[in-house]
């Protein structure tokens, strides 16, 4: 529903696309990645079942505490749930690596209203490393892609991309001959 | 349960600062949920997609429960 590796994707725009400008691919972090936030939500979620036969083996009795309060601490877990949910989805969904015809754009939502936004020109690309590491990571390939520039250490690292290997083979191929390769159709 | 524990939860101290700490939470939850349509705004701007429309408006709508908890907590507690 909600592809990691899209080829030629549509119905996509971002800020300062040029006219001419296609997009050949779109990387978001591997799904997987998103584990952690879905099993905290899954405890959030389930606590309020947990806790009333926790708390008598705790020596604590809920009866204690008036309905109202137990009422609003319920729709707080549940709010907290949806945030978290609801932020996890938007972080992995918006934070993307566009690969257009000519250049590498990496946008960056770290944390609330904070927007980086990477550029990388293809005719400036040097090198592109790719790293696959881990047993998560080789189990569903995904890992780490870097790329150099003329002039710049490193420029862009894409870290969690789906077929690091491939995309690192994609960006070198691009950046070699740029225009040679706006109709890539390379599916693994 | 020991009797001290009984004592506290009978407390209307301690009801009304259990109440004021909860309107405290709802409040920076409000203010929250407020960053967080500014926050979905800027990501839409950023990258256009199909649902980018669909995400706005569960921000908005989350928003105006967030507000609402605030008025219901402010009325049952």
């Amino acid at each position: 529903m909600f592809p990691a590796f899209v080829e030629n994707p549509e119905n996509c725009n971002f800020e300062g696309q040029d006219p001419n400008e296609k997009i050949i691919l779109l990387l978001r972090a591997h799904p997987i990645t998103n584990i952690p936030w879905i099993v905290t939500s899954i405890i959030l979620f389930i606590l309020p079942f947990l806790t009333p036969r926790i708390m008598p083996l705790l020596g604590f009795n809920l009866s204690l505490i008036p309905q109202t309060f137990l009422l609003i601490f319920l729709i707080i877990d549940y709010l907290l749930v949806l945030i978290i949910v609801y932020e996890g989805f938007l972080y992995w969904y918006f934070n993307v690596i566009l690969i257009t015809n000519e250049k590498i754009v990496d946008i960056n939502f770290q944390y609330l209203l904070y927007k980086a936004i990477d550029l990388a020109p293809l005719d400036r690309i040097e090198e592109a490393d790719s790293v696959t590491a881990g047993i998560i990571g080789t189990i569903f390939n995904f890992g780490r892609v870097s790329i150099q520039t003329a002039g710049a250490q490193v420029a862009i690292t894409m870290k969690d991309v789906p077929r690091p290997s491939k995309v690192a083979d994609l960006i070198l191929d691009l950046a070699k001959v740029p225009h040679q390769h706006q109709d890539f159709k390379g599916g693994v | 349960m020991p009797s001290t524990t009984v004592d506290l939860l009978n407390n209307g101290y301690f009801l009304f600062f259990g109440k004021v700490a909860v309107l405290i939470l709802l409040i920076f939850y409000a203010i929250f949920s407020l960053l967080i349509v500014r926050q979905v705004d800027l990501m839409g701007k950023t990258l256009t997609t199909g649902i980018a429309p669909v995400v706005r408006v569960f921000a908005i709508i989350h928003a105006f429960v967030a507000l609402g908890l605030i008025f219901l907590a402010l009325s049952i507690l």
